[in-house]
C-alpha cells in the first residue's frame, strides 16, 4: 500500500524523463493520472487505517544496509495518514492548477513529482536515514522550480530559500547522527529508537538541533524569512506544495523525530519554544498587515498559522491539555495545507492573467472575476478562523490548550484572530471591493471556468467538509495522540 | 658509474624540466619541460632497477608505461594547444586565464 | 410530523435554498429568488408548527469528541427558542417578499437572495442551538452573512468599509466571547446549555464566583460586539450601507438580536454572577442614552433608526440585567417586529424618492404613500412606547423590573432614554408627515411607488406591531413565568415620560410654526457633540486604527531591517568572503604549479624530518 503510493510518482517521474520534450499533453496527462491514483490510494489508506487499533499500520520492512542498521521501513500512524492525504490532495490539485503551463513543461513536472516523492517519503519513513534522505529530496527541487519558473526577484528568493533550508539541514544532520550514535543500538529505525531511553542531558542538548533544524522548514520564528520570499517568487503550484505540504514536513519532523525520540528534551525546551511560536503567530499577523503583495500577505499569514502548529506541538508535551493541543496541531497542519493551497492556486490564477500581484494595482476585482475572488474569499475566511471552515477546529483546540497552560499567552493568541481578520479584510477591500479598475476589464472573460474550477472546488469542498464534520479527522488523529503522549 | 651518478643526472633533468615548466610562457615549451621531467623519472626507475631490484622486469614495465603515457599525453596536449591557438590565436600561458575566479 | 423533521425543515431548508441558488442558479436570478422564497416559507411553516407543539425536551446528537471535549449538535426547544425562532422565520419571510420588490432591478439578485438564505439558516440554527459551541459557530456565521450583505454593493467603497468595520468590531467582541466559552469548557468540560444552566450541577456551582464573573463579563463582551453596545457600537450605523431590507433584517431579528438572545439563553448564569449585572446595566443604560442623543440630531432616516436600534438593544439588556427574563424576551420580540416594520417603511421611501434625508422625503410627499406612512406612524408609536402598542408594554416591564429591584439610578437613565426615544421617533414622524414645504416629486419610477410585494409585508408587520403588545401574557406563559399585571398607576410614569417626549417633538417639529431645528441646537456644545456622534468614531480612527498600523509598521521594519536584513547581511558577507578568496584563483597555472610544488616540498620535508 505505502510503497505503491510512493512508487506511483517514482514511475511517473521515470516516464516523464523518457518522454520527448514536445509531448506536453502526454506529460500533463500522466501527471494528472498519477495524482488521481495516489489520491485514490490515499483515500483507501485513510479508510483502511483502523483508528481503534491505532499505532503504526501498513508497515513494510526491507533491510537495506544491515551493517549500519539502515532499512527501508515504511509505516503510517494517524498523523501521517492525514498528511499523506494532504499531500495527495495538493499534488492532484497542484497539477491541475499548472495545466496551462507552457514553459519547459516536462522539466517542470519532473521536478514537481520529485518533490512530491520526497514528501511522501518523509511522511511514511520509519527510518531516520530514509527520512532525511527523502527530506532532502523534497527540499532540493525547490531551487530549480523557483529559479526557472518563478517570477520577480526569483534568483534571490531561490538562493535564500535554499540557504535557509540547507542551514536547517546542517543543524539537523549532526543531531540525527548524534541520536544514532548515542543510542548504541546500531539502528536508524525510529520504532526501535523510540523504545530507547536516552540520557536526559543528551536529550536536552540535542533537541534544539532537531527542533530548529526541522523548525526552519516549518517557518519557525525567527527563521521564517525564506518562506514569504520563496512563496512570492515561486510559481503557483510550487507555492501550493511549498506552503501547503513542505512546511508541514518540518512540523512533522519535530513531531516524529524530536518529540518521539527525545521526550525529555522536548519537555525541557517547550516553554521557550512556546514563547517563540506565540511570538511568531502575532508577529506574522502584524507584518502581514503591512504587505503590498498578495503573496507576501499569504506568506506571512503562513508564518502566523504555522506558529499555531508549533505552539500546539509544544503545548502538547506540557501536559495540562496535551491531547487537545496535539490534535489541534496536527489538524492545523492539514487545514492550513489545504487553505494555503487554495490561496496560492487562486492568486496564481489571477497573477497569470493580470501579471500583477500588487494589491494596490487591483480594486473592484470582485465584479471582474467574481468566481476567482469568491474562492479567494473562502480561503481568506478560513484563514481568519471562521467556523464552518476547517481551520476553526484546530485553532480552537490549540487556543483552548494555550488558555489552560499559559492563560496570558492564550488570550494574546486569540487576539491574533482579530489581526488575521484585519489583514485579510484589508486585502478584500483594497483588491476586490470598491469601484472596478478599468485596467482589468479584459479579465472579465478570463474568470475561472471549466477545468480551472475543478482544483479550487476540490479544495473548497475539503475545507467545508472538515469544517462541519471534523469528527472524521479527529477520530483518526486521536487514535495516535493518546499513545503518543503516553511517553510524557 | 654508480647509482648516485644516475640519480644526479635524473635530478638535473627533472630540475631543468621543472624550471622550464615554471618559467616558460609558451605552451610548447611547457610541454617540453613536462617531457623532461618524465624522462628524469624514467631514468630513475631504470637506475633503481639496475642497482637495487634484482628482477629486471619491474622498472622496465614502469618505464614502458611512462613512454606510452607520454606519447598519449603529447597527443592530447598538442591537440588542446591547437584548439587553444585556434580559439585565442595565442599559446601564451599567462594570457590563457579564462578560468580565474 | 415528528419534532426532528420539523426542526430540520425549519433550520436546514434555508441552507439548501442557499446552496441550490448559489451553485446552480447563478445565471437565473428569478429561479433563485423563487427557490429562496420557497425555502423561507417552508421554514416559516415548520417553525409555526413547532411553536404550536409547545416546549419539549432538547434533542442532542454527538458531533465529535476530542480528548475531554464532547461536542454535540442539537436543538433546544424551550420558550425563547420556539418563540424567537418563529419571529425570525416570519420576519425573514416578510423581508424576502419585500426584497423581491426592492431589489427587483439588481443584476446580482442571486447572490443577494442566497445570502439572505444563509443569514436565515445561521440565525435559526443559532436560536435552536443546544450546545454553546454550536451556538458560537452559528453566531459567527450570522456575522459572516451580515458581512456579505452589508457589503452587498461592494463596488461602493463605503459599503465595503462598513462591512469590514462590522466584521472587525464584532470580531473584537467575539474574542471575548470565545475566551469565555473556552473558559467554560475548561471549567466544566461541557458545552451543553441546559446542563450548564442547571442550578444544582451547572456552571455556577462548579466555579468560584470570581471566575463566574469573569466568564460572564467575557461573554458580555461578545454580546456588546454583536448587539452594538458602547464601545463596540459604531459598526451598526455604518452597516446602513447595505440594502435597506438587509438593514431591516440585521436590526430586528438577526444579527443584533443574536447578542441579546445569547444573554437570554444564558440568563441564569448572568444572574448568578456578582458584579456582572451592574456592569451590564451601566453599559447598556449609557448606550441607550448615547444612541438616543445621536438619533435626535441625525437627518438620515436609516441612521436614526440604526441609533434607535442601539438604544433599544440597550433597553433589552437593561431588562435582562435587571433580572427579568420576561422583559428582555418581550422587548426583543416586539422590537423585532416594529423595527423591521420601520426599516421596511424607510426602504419604501428611499426607493421612491431616492434620498435618505427625512426632511426631503417629507417635502417630496412622503405622506402620500398611505400604507407606508401608516406603518411608519404605528411602528414609530410602538417604538416610542405609546400605549397600548407593542413597545409600551415591553418597555414598561423593564421599568417595573428596575424599580422592583431598586436600581434607581438606572431607572432614571432608562426613563431619560425613553423620553429621548419618544422625542426622536416623533421628530422623524413629524418631519415626514408634516413637511415645512412641498416640492415637486420627480417620479422616476414607471411602476407604482408602493408595489404590492413591498406593501404587503409592511401591512402585515403593521398589524403585528399593533397587536404583539397584548401577547405579553402568552409570552410569559411560554417562559414559565407568571406575568404580573401592573396597575395603571404604576404605568403612569412611563406614560408621562413618553407623553412629554411626544409633546416636545410636537413643539419642535409638529406645529405649523415650528422651527424644525430641535431644542438641542440651542445648546451649541452638546449639539456639536451629538452631531459628531460623541467623537467615538474619530477617536477610533485616530487612536486604535493608527496604533495598529503603527505596530504593524514597526514589525514590518523589524522584519525587513532587523531579521531579514541581518540574514541578508550574513549572506552577503559570506558571499563577499568568497569573492575575495577567488582572487587567489588567478588563472596562471604556472603559479598554481609553483604553489603546489612548494607545499608538497614542505610536506615532504616535514615527513622526512619526522
Amino acid at each position: 500500500m505505502l510503497s505503491s503510493i510512493l512508487l506511483i510518482p517514482v514511475f511517473t517521474l521515470l516516464i516523464i524523463i523518457f518522454t520527448p520534450n514536445r509531448a506536453v499533453k502526454f506529460v500533463r496527462a500522466i501527471c494528472v493520472l498519477s495524482g488521481f491514483f495516489t489520491l485514490v490510494l490515499s483515500l483507501q489508506l485513510w479508510m483502511g487505517y483502523d483508528p481503534i487499533r491505532g499505532g503504526i499500520q501498513f508497515e513494510e520492512l526491507i533491510p537495506w544496509v544491515p551493517a549500519l542498521g539502515i532499512s527501508y521501513h515504511l509505516g503510517v500512524d494517524g498523523f501521517s495518514t492525514i498528511l499523506v492525504m494532504l499531500n495527495s490532495i495538493v499534488y492532484f490539485t497542484g497539477v491541475l492548477t499548472m495545466w496551462d503551463l507552457e514553459k519547459r513543461v516536462k522539466e517542470y513536472f519532473a521536478f514537481m513529482v520529485l518533490l512530491v516523492i520526497g514528501v511522501y517519503g518523509v511522511f511514511m519513513s520509519l527510518d531516520i536515514f530514509f527520512l532525511f534522505f527523502f527530506y532532502e529530496i523534497a527540499v532540493v527541487p525547490m531551487y530549480p522550480l523557483i529559479i526557472i519558473w518563478g517570477s520577480g526577484n526569483k534568483e534571490y528568493a531561490g538562493m535564500k530559500l535554499m540557504l535557509f533550508l540547507l542551514a536547517g539541514s546542517a543543524l539537523l544532520f549532526p543531531g540525527l547522527l548524534a541520536i544514532y550514535h548515542a543510542s548504541g543500538l546500531n539502528t536508524f529505525d525510529i520504532v526501535a529508537l523510540s523504545k530507547h531511553a536516552f540520557d536526559p542531558e543528551f536529550q536536552i542538548f540535542v533537541y534544539p538541533f532537531i527542533y530548529a533544524g526541522f523548525g526552519v522548514l516549518a517557518g519557525m520564528f525567527p527563521f521564517h524569512g525564506w518562506s514569504p520570499t520563496g512563496h512570492v517568487a515561486a510559481p503557483s503550484a510550487v507555492s501550493m506544495l511549498h506552503a501547503g505540504v513542505l512546511m508541514k514536513l518540518g512540523a512533522f519532523g519535530i513531531l516524529t523525530v524530536g518529540m518521539r525520540l527525545l521526550p525529555e528534551g522536548a519537555v525541557y525546551w517547550a516553554p521557550t519554544f512556546c514563547t517563540l511560536a506565540a511570538t511568531g503567530v502575532i508577529y506574522g499577523a502584524f507584518v502581514a498587515i503591512r504587505q503590498s503583495d498578495f503573496k507576501f500577505v499569504i506568506g506571512f499569514s503562513s508564518v502566523s498559522h504555522m506558529g499555531i502548529v508549533l505552539l500546539g506541538l509544544n503545548l502538547a508535551v506540557l501536559g495540562q491539555a496535551g491531547i487537545e493541543a496535539l490534535n489541534g496541531a496536527v489538524f492545523q497542519m492539514f487545514a492550513h495545507g489545504i487553505m494555503t493551497a487554495l490561496f496560492f492556486s487562486t492568486v496564481g490564477y489571477i497573477y497569470d492573467r493580470a501579471h500583477s500581484k500588487t494589491i494596490a494595482d487591483f480594486g473592484g476585482l470582485g465584479s471582474q472575476m467574481p468566481r476567482a475572488v469568491s474562492i479567494f474569499i473562502v480561503a481568506g475566511l478560513c484563514g481568519a478562523g471562521l467556523p464552518g471552515l476547517a481551520s476553526f477546529w484546530p485553532e480552537m483546540l490549540v487556543f483552548l490548550a494555550a488558555l489552560k497552560t499559559y492563560p496570558i499567552v492564550g488570550a494574546v493568541i486569540i487576539v491574533g484572530l482579530v489581526l488575521t481578520a484585519v489583514y485579510i479584510l484589508r486585502v478584500f477591500n483594497l483588491a476586490f471591493f470598491g469601484p472596478p479598475n478599468e485596467r482589468w476589464n479584459n479579465l472579465k472573460s478570463l474568470d475561472l471556468s471549466g477545468l480551472h474550477i475543478l482544483p479550487r472546488a476540490i479544495l473548497v469542498a475539503v475545507l467545508v467538509f472538515f469544517g462541519f464534520i471534523p469528527r472524521v479527522m479527529l477520530d483518526l488523529i486521536n487514535s495516535t495522540t493518546e499513545a503518543f503522549l503516553g511517553r510524557f | 658509474m654508480t647509482l648516485h651518478a644516475y640519480l644526479l643526472l635524473g635530478l638535473a633533468l627533472f630540475s631543468l624540466g621543472l624550471i622550464g615548466v615554471l618559467t616558460r610562457r609558451n605552451l610548447i615549451a611547457l610541454l617540453i619541460g613536462v617531457e623532461l621531467m618524465m624522462n628524469a623519472a624514467s631514468l630513475n626507475f631504470m637506475a633503481f632497477n639496475r642497482y637495487v631490484v634484482t628482477d629486471p622486469t619491474v622498472g622496465q614495465i614502469f618505464v614502458l608505461i611512462i613512454i606510452g603515457l607520454a606519447a598519449a599525453e603529447v597527443a592530447i596536449f598538442l591537440s588542446i594547444i591547437l584548439r587553444l591557438y585556434r580559439e585565442y590565436r595565442d599559446i601564451d600561458a599567462e594570457k590563457l586565464t579564462e578560468l580565474r575566479g | 410530523m415528528d419534532t426532528l423533521s420539523l426542526l430540520l425543515l425549519t433550520t436546514f431548508t434555508p441552507l439548501f435554498a442557499f446552496l441550490i441558488a448559489l451553485i446552480f442558479l447563478l445565471q437565473q436570478p428569478r429561479a433563485a429568488q423563487t427557490v429562496v422564497l420557497l425555502g423561507s416559507v417552508v421554514s416559516l411553516f415548520a417553525s409555526i408548527v413547532l411553536f404550536l407543539q409547545g416546549p419539549t425536551e432538547p434533542l442532542r446528537f454527538l458531533w465529535f469528541s476530542s480528548g475531554n471535549i464532547q461536542l454535540q449538535f442539537g436543538f433546544i426547544l424551550d420558550g425563547p427558542s420556539l418563540m424567537f425562532g418563529m419571529v425570525v422565520a416570519l420576519i425573514t419571510g416578510c423581508i424576502m417578499v419585500y426584497s423581491t420588490g426592492y431589489m427587483a432591478h439588481d443584476p446580482d439578485k442571486t447572490r443577494y437572495f442566497s445570502m439572505l438564505s444563509l443569514f436565515a439558516w445561521s440565525m435559526l440554527s443559532f436560536v435552536y442551538a443546544v450546545d454553546l459551541l454550536q451556538a458560537f459557530i452559528f453566531w459567527e456565521l450570522v456575522g459572516l452573512a451580515s458581512f456579505f450583505l452589508i457589503g452587498f454593493w461592494y463596488e461602493k467603497p463605503s459599503a465595503a468599509n462598513a462591512a469590514r468595520k462590522a466584521f472587525l468590531m464584532t470580531r473584537v467582541g467575539d474574542v471575548g466571547l470565545f475566551i469565555g466559552v473556552l473558559l467554560i469548557l475548561q471549567a466544566t468540560g461541557i458545552f451543553d446549555i441546559p446542563a450548564l444552566l442547571n442550578p444544582q450541577t451547572g456552571l455556577s456551582t462548579q466555579v468560584s464566583p470570581h471566575t463566574l464573573t469573569w466568564i460572564t463579563l467575557l461573554i458580555f463582551v461578545g454580546i456588546m460586539g454583536k448587539s452594538a453596545q458602547f464601545p463596540l457600537h459604531t459598526w451598526l450605523p455604518d452597516a446602513m450601507e447595505g440594502p435597506t431590507p438587509v438593514s431591516a433584517l440585521l436590526h430586528s431579528a438577526t444579527m443584533v438580536a443574536a447578542g441579546v438572545f445569547l444573554m437570554i439563553r444564558l440568563h441564569p448564569l448572568f444572574m448568578a454572577a456578582e458584579t456582572t449585572p451592574v456592569v451590564i446595566l451601566t453599559i447598556s443604560t449609557f448606550t441607550a442614552i448615547l444612541a438616543s442623543t445621536i438619533a435626535m440630531v441625525d437627518t438620515d432616516i436609516k441612521k436614526v433608526l440604526a441609533y434607535s436600534s442601539i438604544s433599544q438593544l440597550g433597553f433589552m439588556l437593561i431588562g435582562l440585567a435587571a433580572g427579568s427574563l420576561f422583559a428582555g424576551v418581550f422587548h426583543l420580540i416586539t422590537h423585532a417586529i416594529f423595527k423591521a416594520l420601520l426599516f421596511l417603511c424607510s426602504g419604501i421611501y428611499i426607493h421612491a424618492y431616492e434620498t435618505n434625508d427625512m426632511a426631503t422625503i417629507g417635502r417630496k410627499g412622503g405622506r402620500n404613500l398611505k400604507a407606508t406612512t401608516t406603518g411608519l406612524v404605528i411602528g414609530g408609536a410602538a417604538l416610542a412606547g405609546i400605549p397600548p402598542l407593542a413597545g409600551f408594554f415591553s418597555k414598561e416591564e423593564i421599568f417595573a423590573q428596575l424599580g422592583h429591584n431598586g436600581f434607581n439610578i438606572y431607572m432614571a437613565g432608562a426613563f431619560f432614554a425613553a423620553f429621548l426615544t419618544a422625542y426622536y421617533t416623533f421628530r422623524m414622524i413629524f418631519l415626514i408627515v408634516k413637511p415645512d414645504r412641498h416640492e415637486e416629486s420627480h417620479d422616476h419610477h414607471h411602476g407604482p411607488l408602493e408595489p404590492l410585494n413591498m406593501k404587503g409585508p409592511v401591512m402585515l408587520l403593521t398589524i403585528g406591531a399593533l397587536i404583539t403588545g397584548f401577547f405579553g401574557g402568552q409570552i410569559a406563559h411560554m417562559l414559565n413565568i407568571h406575568a404580573e399585571h401592573h396597575a395603571l398607576l404604576d404605568m403612569l410614569p412611563a406614560i408621562a415620560v413618553v407623553a412629554i417626549g411626544v409633546f416636545v417633538a410636537y413643539l419642535d417639529y409638529g406645529r405649523s410654526q415650528a422651527q424644525r431645528t430641535g431644542f438641542i441646537s440651542n445648546i451649541g456644545a452638546l449639539n456639536t457633540l451629538f452631531v459628531n456622534r460623541w467623537y467615538i468614531d474619530s477617536f477610533y480612527n485616530a487612536v486604535i486604527v493608527r496604533l495598529t498600523l503603527a505596530i504593524a509598521a514597526l514589525m514590518h521594519w523589524f522584519e525587513t531591517h532587523g531579521l531579514d536584513g541581518n540574514f541578508d547581511r550574513l549572506g552577503l558577507n559570506i558571499l563577499r568572503t568568497g569573492t575575495q578568496s577567488t582572487r587567489v584563483q588567478n588563472g596562471l597555472m604556472q603559479l598554481y604549479l609553483a604553489w603546489t610544488i612548494i607545499i608538497l616540498g614542505i610536506v615532504a620535508l616535514y615527513i622526512g624530518m619526522a
